[in-house]
């Protein structure tokens, strides 16, 4: 049925089968000006087709309500019909060309809503052509290379000499919540949240954990971690194991704590739940991705009346965390902790790097606006500098 | 004791206006209906106190998502994406002839994803780093352009559509002090330390803006859950 | 005990009792409060009516699962009727696994009221494809690329309405209604590599972060929450497109209401932790 209805369709669309017989016919008026020239910016294998639209769209007789676009082997054709845009329209990119530097000719017509078609237009000639670059984004290229220059700059300095990064709040905490578990005699809960290990929030979470779990290993406290994925569960027992090696305590390590829980949302939050009531830990960390099963999570822990310690990089997720922990880790603040953490020179260049992409972003966006506020007030090129500084930033 | 009281209290008026708003409405005479209520209820139960029917509810929601995953996932990427191009619509043969690069196209992706399974084993665990190195470094090189685009370029150019406004100049000001508050380079301290200050403030105030649309958005999954309810199961509104 | 201690020890149990009451009884007794249209909505909605009839298909992913149906749900049931009362063509697609049953489901509670919708020439549902960023980005090179048929095995070359929809080109408008960070990516593959016009219907939790890009321009609107679908249901309504029940407008009733609960139980628990802290002090001072 679909196939019979497909065919009907074509045959009432094709320009071809117009009866011509009809005694009036009033024609629109061809599309004009037409030129074909190679897509920019791509890798060949197409042509992009320009035109004036019809003296009948839109205005004159008003009847046009789609460009039909046809492409030639020949300057004489016959033309085949390659596609259709809608009116207003001065363009279609045909990207059915099947080889590159070969010239091939176009025409459009115009064709109103009963089918008729105007007569072609002028021939237009165009070869498509692969380029290696997009010249829209030089924007981009110069930005990435630049940025690029400082993480390589900073990561190398890294590993010459130690590099400052400011002290966040919430590590401080994490000593005082491991002691305060002791005290209590309660274990610790870590949760990574719900993120694969490719996640850079769930990397950083499990740097912390290394930090963690060298704190329970010396305060002799039980680390319990339920686990979303089964390849940040081996990582994150890898990682304890180092710690409490580290902290010369290998025997006390139990892989055991470190378990694998479920991989449905809700499922592992309500698992998570139900640890958190049945061991009432003194301390939680919610670290790593989080999605709507983190309130549930603060909330369960928060009446637990543990110390609650959590970060993220989502930010739907922060106003919960902050609301309902002592300590949040605020986006990046979580990946400059865990660079703090690890000294690992890689991180911390990094952290620099991006410190100083954010002081280039400042500038750009300070500079702006002192342009745009003299420019508004006509003093001067600065309107136009300003202008042109927008646009930089507007291309591609 | 008294809690118990409360509780029976608390049943028989729920039961006294379920029973009087079947008779008065227009209950649903699907089956399905009724299952998805009595669900739903089951759910809500949770909120007076953890009990079985809450238990049951909740695990067969666990199971139905994960099968429901599983099924969805094994139809559209493995047989429309690997069973049927190798064995149905063969996309390699082209005219009775062989061609490998289509077939290798299938292949190829395929076998590096079968080490994924790898993370089962103790000893050729290490093999899933393949599977993980591709997915992480064609995304990086796809992402990194266009997110440059969408992220710094688009974001920059937006901050600084500025007019002689005072809302223009909160944006700009709230922009510059939060990228402040992330400059972990430097300690808070004088000059630096009131501005990260004033962007904690800016920080604050977005979580804000978006806690209230969270209460929206939760109070809206109430609403959606009350309209079943009353118009899907009982018929009670109109 | 004093009143505001009592307060701070308030059970729980009955802020649910209250919230529950004040979405259920405007239900019963509807108030009708008057809602004000936002930009962002009415974007949204211009950007459709724009779109030439039996032209250029407008794209929808519901990339949504049923936990955020109920905010969701609306849009999409507002945003196929304006298209199928206006003969637009519509294009629906998941890049959310659970996506495919939304958009199923809201075309079986649509497509009743318009017997004369056919599947394939007035619209197309493509299903879902696993992948989203290599979906949306392969969508801008052709559509056949992701999905060579829709969602019921028929190859989209014999489907009449796909004949000269291939990518983005052909494609009026994209909206995406979702439940997640996936706009994100439609921004980055779509809006930013092959200028695709975007509008979004989003819950209300991730509503405020997207705020920068409707500020942007990269969204060209956006339905944000239950209101944000209440408001595209006024605006259909208006234009006398339908007279079909409409979810959200009843339900903003209720928000409304739970919203004010909600404030004055903001302010009454401020007030009780400031008043029993000070309370507390004075009472160690006094010892």
């Amino acid at each position: 049925m679909n196939v019979l209805l497909a065919i009907l369709f074509l045959m009432q669309q094709t320009p071809d089968s117009l009866s011509t017989d009809t005694v009036e016919i009033v024609r629109p008026a061809p599309p004009t000006d037409v030129i074909a020239m190679d897509t920019p910016n791509d890798v060949g294998g197409s042509v992009s087709v320009q035109w004036e639209i019809s003296e009948d769209d839109g205005k004159g007789l008003n009847n046009v309500i789609l460009y039909n676009v046809f492409r030639g082997q020949s300057e004489e054709g016959p033309f085949d019909y390659i596609g259709t845009v809608g009116a207003g329209r001065t363009s279609y990119d045909d990207q059915t060309v099947e080889k590159d530097k070969v010239t091939y000719y176009y025409i459009v017509k115009a064709q109103t809503k009963e089918g008729v078609e105007s007569e072609a237009s002028n021939v237009a000639s165009g070869k498509a052509a692969p380029q290696w670059f997009h010249h829209g984004r030089w924007n981009i290229l110069i930005l990435g290379i630049l940025f690029a220059l400082f993480f390589a700059f900073y990561i190398r300095m890294a590993k010459g000499k130690e590099l400052f990064i400011r002290k966040i709040a919430g590590l401080d905490a994490v000593e005082e919540a491991v002691g305060r578990s002791t005290e209590m005699g309660k274990p610790v809960l870590f949760c990574p949240g719900i993120g694969y290990l490719y996640d850079i929030a769930t990397i950083a979470a499990l740097t912390i954990l290394g930090r963690v779990a060298k704190k329970t290993a010396e305060y002799e406290t039980r680390i319990i971690m339920p686990n979303y994925d089964p390849v940040v569960m081996s990582a994150a027992q890898e990682i304890v194991k180092q710690s409490y090696t580290e902290a010369g305590r290998p025997d006390d390590f139990n892989e055991k704590d470190i378990f694998y829980l479920t991989q449905d949302q809700f499922g592992f939050a309500a698992g998570v739940d139900g640890i958190m009531l049945r061991e009432k830990p003194g301390a939680i960390f919610l670290q790593g991705v989080f999605y709507a099963e983190a309130l549930i999570l603060a909330e369960t822990g928060h009446s637990v009346g543990a110390i609650q310690i959590a970060g993220t990089d989502r930010v739907t997720l922060l106003p919960f965390f902050i609301s309902a922990c002592d300590y949040t880790l605020i986006g990046e603040e979580m990946f400059a902790a865990s660079s703090y953490l690890s000294r690992d020179p890689v991180m911390l260049g990094s952290i620099k790097g991006s410190d100083a992409a954010k002081v280039a972003i400042i500038s750009v966006i300070l500079v702006g606006a002192i342009l745009g506020i003299l420019g508004g007030l006509n003093i001067g090129p600065f309107g136009t500098w300003f202008q042109s500084l927008v646009n930089w930033f507007g291309r591609g | 004791m008294k809690e118990r009281k409360g509780l029976i209290i608390g049943s028989v008026i729920l039961i006294i206006i379920f029973i009087g708003m079947l008779i008065k409405g227009e209950p649903s005479k699907n089956i399905m209906v009724w299952i998805a209520a009595i669900l739903t209820l089951s759910i809500y139960s949770f909120l007076y106190r953890d009990n079985i029917f809450y238990k049951f509810a909740e695990h067969l929601f666990v199971g139905v998502s994960v099968g429901y995953s599983v099924s969805v996932v094994y139809q559209n990427a493995f047989i429309r994406r690997v069973f049927d191009p190798l064995f149905i619509t063969r996309t390699y043969i082209v005219e009775g002839q062989f061609h490998i690069l289509p077939f290798l196209a299938v292949v190829i992706p395929t076998l590096i994803g079968l080490l994924m399974v790898s993370v089962f084993t103790k000893r050729q665990a290490w093999l899933i780093r393949i599977p993980i190195a591709f997915v992480v470094g064609s995304y990086a090189g796809m992402s990194i352009s266009p997110s440059f685009q969408a992220n710094i370029f688009e974001q920059t150019r937006s901050t600084l559509h500025i007019a002689l406004s005072i809302s223009s100049f909160i944006m700009i000001f709230g922009v510059i002090t939060t990228l402040v508050y992330f400059f972990f380079s430097k300690e808070h301290k004088g000059f630096l330390g009131r501005t990260a200050n004033v962007g904690i403030w800016f920080i604050m105030i977005a979580f804000g803006a978006s806690f209230g649309y969270t209460v929206m958005a939760r109070i809206s999954l109430l609403i959606g859950r009350m309209n079943f309810l009353l118009y899907d199961w009982l018929g009670v509104i109109k | 005990m004093n009143f505001w201690k009592k307060v701070m020890k308030l059970n729980r149990r009955w802020i649910f009792l209250l919230i529950a009451l004040a979405v259920f009884i405007p239900f019963l007794k509807p108030l009708r409060l008057p809602l004000s249209i936002t930009k962002p909505a009415k974007d949204v909605f211009d950007a459709v009516e724009s779109i030439p009839p039996e032209g250029p298909p407008l794209l929808i992913a519901t990339d949504y699962a049923p936990s955020t149906a109920p905010e969701l749900d609306p849009m999409l049931y507002a945003l196929l009727r304006h298209c199928f009362v206006t003969k637009r063509r519509v294009m629906l697609l998941a890049l959310y696994p659970q996506g495919a049953g939304m958009a199923q489901a809201g075309l079986d509670f649509i497509l009743p009221e318009f017997p004369d919708v056919k599947s394939g020439e007035d619209y197309v549902f493509l299903g879902y494809q696993p992948g989203v960023q290599a979906v949306v980005m392969s969508l801008g090179e052709d559509v056949r690329l992701a999905f060579p048929t829709d969602a019921y095995g028929v190859s989209l070359d014999s489907l009449p309405m796909m004949e000269h929809v291939r990518n983005y080109d052909d494609i009026a408008l994209v909206v995406d209604l979702a439940g997640s960070s996936i706009p994100i990516t439609w921004v980055i593959y779509a809006v930013a590599r092959y200028g695709q016009r975007l509008g979004v219907g989003v819950t209300a939790v991730s509503a405020a972060q997207y705020y920068p890009y409707l500020n942007s321009g990269q969204f060209i609107g956006m339905l944000g929450g239950l209101k944000g679908a209440a408001e595209y249901e006024i605006l259909i309504q208006q234009k006398g497109y339908t007279e079909a029940r409409q979810i959200a407008t009843i339900g903003m009733d209720s928000q409304s209401i739970a919203h004010l609960v909600i404030l004055a139980l903001i302010i009454i628990g401020n007030i009780a932790f400031f008043a029993s802290k000070s309370h507390k002090k004075k009472g160690t001072s006094s010892k």
